[in-house]
């Protein structure tokens, strides 16, 4: 009962405190407006130029086939979805197409995906379509298995293909659709480095001190600062989401709860880290600089801004934070395997879960000794 | 015995803030906790509110040993630095550390009221102190420490860099709410504050109390001597010689038309000094009283402050 009490109390001050400095709100709503559509529209032909969509153009996925031959299951999935270039060739020419830019994605023969370390809008449409078509051909493996007829499967492939073209029907995507994503989810995670302030200010400054010679609970004032934090930042990313699609038109799909929920997983996910580098390393500016760095390395190598290849670490990199929440938000809108899209959201906050009860133990032990 | 703590020690890395602290609160009165800068005033105060560990000693509150969570809502603590929500108004601050000590509905409303009053903040109460003068933040910084009403206040340095106006205010307020019964522990560097407003003095040094008592008897107990000055017109050369028959002289120095007489403490014979003199025409007189400022110089060897101007 006084904990909840104390909870709102501290939510409510700190809540009303990082909206009551007009400029600071000002800096960090304009500035993600700004770098999307810095990146999206006026630098993305300098940047990634071979990556954005043109009138007419298709994607390619080279399709590994022994017999070079168009008679397999996935080929005649891909030829439904007329926005898809489908070539059949060997493993050696494939990756040759793959450097080239030919191709977006080699789907081998097994359904191995292999991409390049580049990421676009290109790949993660190609790859969410090859997601959807192992979703599909697993499910009627087990329909078959079961005696059911796989015809009854048909509604499932058809609204797969149309997720994947709808999109693509009203207008041709640009990289602005790209790196609406991948800024934002970037930029929520910077927010953690905002929050930072709020943690900074509530625990270690001198009135962190004040706050802490009074009989406030110590879960409580976590929580409160926690949450307000967390929900100052999701509103500043709901304002940059809502100016994205508003303003440049970026689609972000059918399922926008699930976005949202995304969203909102990376958000927490910021917020706790920053909790847990405060108290952690005991300074503030010392959780700044560790930070800066862990968000620009995870924001690194989620792909999509410079062309590096990480070869055998890809598969490490892509339960980062900013990985998971791309296969979640992508998927989304692409549409692409459920299972995977539910349960790297479900480890996005489980990630969460984890470093605040490591934060909270270390607050227990650290907080003002 | 409010506050109790004993050999208390407090170490930083290389450095040791508290070595064996002893300090003593009784109820009702204002004690004075007077020491140069890094003698451990902040830390006693830190480790008195359970900002910070000792590593060794006993530390007691209203009895107990342990700063549970009743201990902490009789207790109201300004801190040294100012610890507010810069950008908050006034009465915002006081309402938020008003909730955290657990006053609420009208009751809170009613306090933020008397509060700001009392600090005479009434008129900026919805401002935020961002904008506050020096004189004015130091007044909330107070004001958010007695919200809850606490049965010890505890100030650490309250008064530092401000107007005398709002000093006087301060040390007023101070005296106001002692005479309510709020037992207060008043932290300087200001003799004429402790001077004005403390019962009983604790002079620290080096995380140590080097000298406890009242404010009259710390300088009888500490000062053996005091200084007389005369200008005279015609000094003779036997005068230094029938000076230094009065009862109490130690010395007696003549330099050109310059008197130096230097007596033990309190020996009240100014007048004789100035009855002998008299015949050779005395120009000009000055006596200087021991101070507490002198004490504290005799103890430690330092001056209470680095250059600041002292007046109230
Ligand atoms: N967090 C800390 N880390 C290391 N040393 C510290 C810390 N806090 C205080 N000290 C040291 O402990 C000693 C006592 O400091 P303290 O702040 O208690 O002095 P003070 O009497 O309050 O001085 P002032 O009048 O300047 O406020 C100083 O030498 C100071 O350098
Ligand atoms: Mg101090």
């Amino acid at each position: 009962m006084r904990g909840m009490r104390d909870f709102l109390t501290v939510f409510k001050n700190s809540f009303k405190y990082c909206w009551s400095d007009r400029m600071g709100i000002v800096m960090l709503l304009a500035f993600p407006i700004l770098i999307i559509f810095v990146l999206g529209n006026a630098l993305s032909g300098y940047i990634s130029p071979e990556y954005d969509f043109e009138e007419g153009e298709k994607i390619g996925i080279a399709v590994i086939s022994e017999t070079n031959s168009e008679h397999n299951a996935l080929g005649t999935f891909l030829k439904e979805i007329n926005i898809i270039n489908v070539i059949y060739t060997d493993n050696l020419t494939a990756l040759e197409l793959l450097e080239d830019g030919e191709v977006n994605i080699i789907v081998g023969t097994d359904l191995s995906v292999t991409r390049p370390p580049v990421g676009n809008l290109s790949t993660q449409i190609a790859m969410s379509v090859v997601d959807s078509y192992s979703q599909i051909s697993a499910a009627m493996e087990t329909a078959i298995k079961n005696g059911e007829n796989p015809a009854e499967l048909m509604p499932l492939i058809e609204s797969n293909i149309s997720v994947v073209e709808s999109p693509l029907g009203n207008r041709v995507p640009g990289a602005i659709d790209y790196y609406a994503v991948t800024m934002l989810v970037m930029i929520l995670m910077f927010a953690g480095t905002n929050g930072l302030n709020v943690f900074e200010k509530g625990l270690f400054s001198q009135t962190g001190a004040r706050t802490l010679t009074t009989p406030v609970s110590k879960p409580a004032l976590i929580g409160g600062l926690l949450a307000a934090a967390t929900v100052t930042a999701y509103i500043q990313g709901m304002i940059t989401f809502l100016f994205s699609w508003a303003v440049y038109g970026v689609y972000w799909g059918e399922r926008i709860h699930l976005v949202l929920l995304t969203l909102f997983g990376v958000t927490l996910f910021s917020q706790v880290f920053a909790i847990f580098m405060i108290l952690l390393l005991k300074s503030p500016n010392a959780a700044m600089g560790g930070m800066q760095c862990i968000i620009w390395v995870m924001t690194f190598v989620a792909g999509g801004y410079v062309k590096i290849d990480f070869g055998e670490m890809n598969n490490v990199f892509q339960y980062s934070p900013n990985s998971l929440a791309h296969t979640v938000i992508f998927g989304s809108i692409f549409g692409g395997n459920e299972t995977k899209m539910m349960s790297d959201l479900a480890l996005l906050f489980v990630y969460s879960a984890v470093l605040f009860i490591l934060a909270f133990l270390l607050g227990k032990r650290r907080i003002s000794k | 015995m409010i506050v109790t703590m004993t050999d208390v020690v407090k170490r930083y890395k290389n450095q040791t803030a508290l070595d064996h602290l002893n300090l003593t609160v009784k109820q009702g009165e204002v004690i004075g906790l007077l020491g140069p800068n890094g003698a451990g005033k902040s830390t006693s105060i830190r480790v008195l509110t359970g900002l910070t560990n000792a590593d060794a000693g006993k530390v007691t509150l209203f009895g107990a040993d342990k700063l549970g969570n009743d201990a902490k809502r009789r207790i109201g603590t300004v801190p040294q630095d100012l610890a507010l929500y810069e950008t908050l108004s006034a009465r915002d601050n006081i309402e938020y550390f008003g909730k955290l000590y657990g006053v609420h509905g009208s009751m809170l409303k009613s306090r933020v009221d008397e509060t700001l009053e009392i600090l005479g903040l009434s008129d900026v109460a919805n401002k935020a102190p961002k904008k506050f003068s020096g004189g004015m933040k130091r007044r909330l910084n107070i004001g958010c420490a007695i919200i809850h009403k606490p049965e010890l206040l505890i100030l650490d340095e309250p008064t530092v860099g401000i107007d005398p106006q709002s000093r006087n205010h301060i040390l007023d307020f101070v005296t106001n709410i002692n005479k309510q019964g709020t037992t207060v522990l008043y932290t300087s560097h200001y003799m004429e504050e402790v001077e004005r407003v403390c019962s009983r003095v604790c002079i620290m040094d080096e995380g140590r109390v080097i000298a406890d008592g009242g404010v009259a008897e710390l300088t009888r107990s500490v000062i053996f001597e005091e200084t007389v000055t005369l200008e005279v017109k015609e000094p003779a050369p036997s005068l230094p010689e029938s000076i230094k028959k009065v009862q109490g002289v130690l010395h007696c120095d003549v330099q050109n038309r310059i008197v130096t007489v230097t007596s033990t403490a309190a020996s009240g014979n100014i007048a004789r000094i100035l009855e002998i003199a008299a015949p050779y025409v005395i120009l000009g007189v000055s006596a200087k009283k021991a101070t507490l400022e002198d004490a504290f110089l005799a103890l430690t060897g330092k001056k209470l402050r680095d250059g600041e101007g002292d007046s109230l």
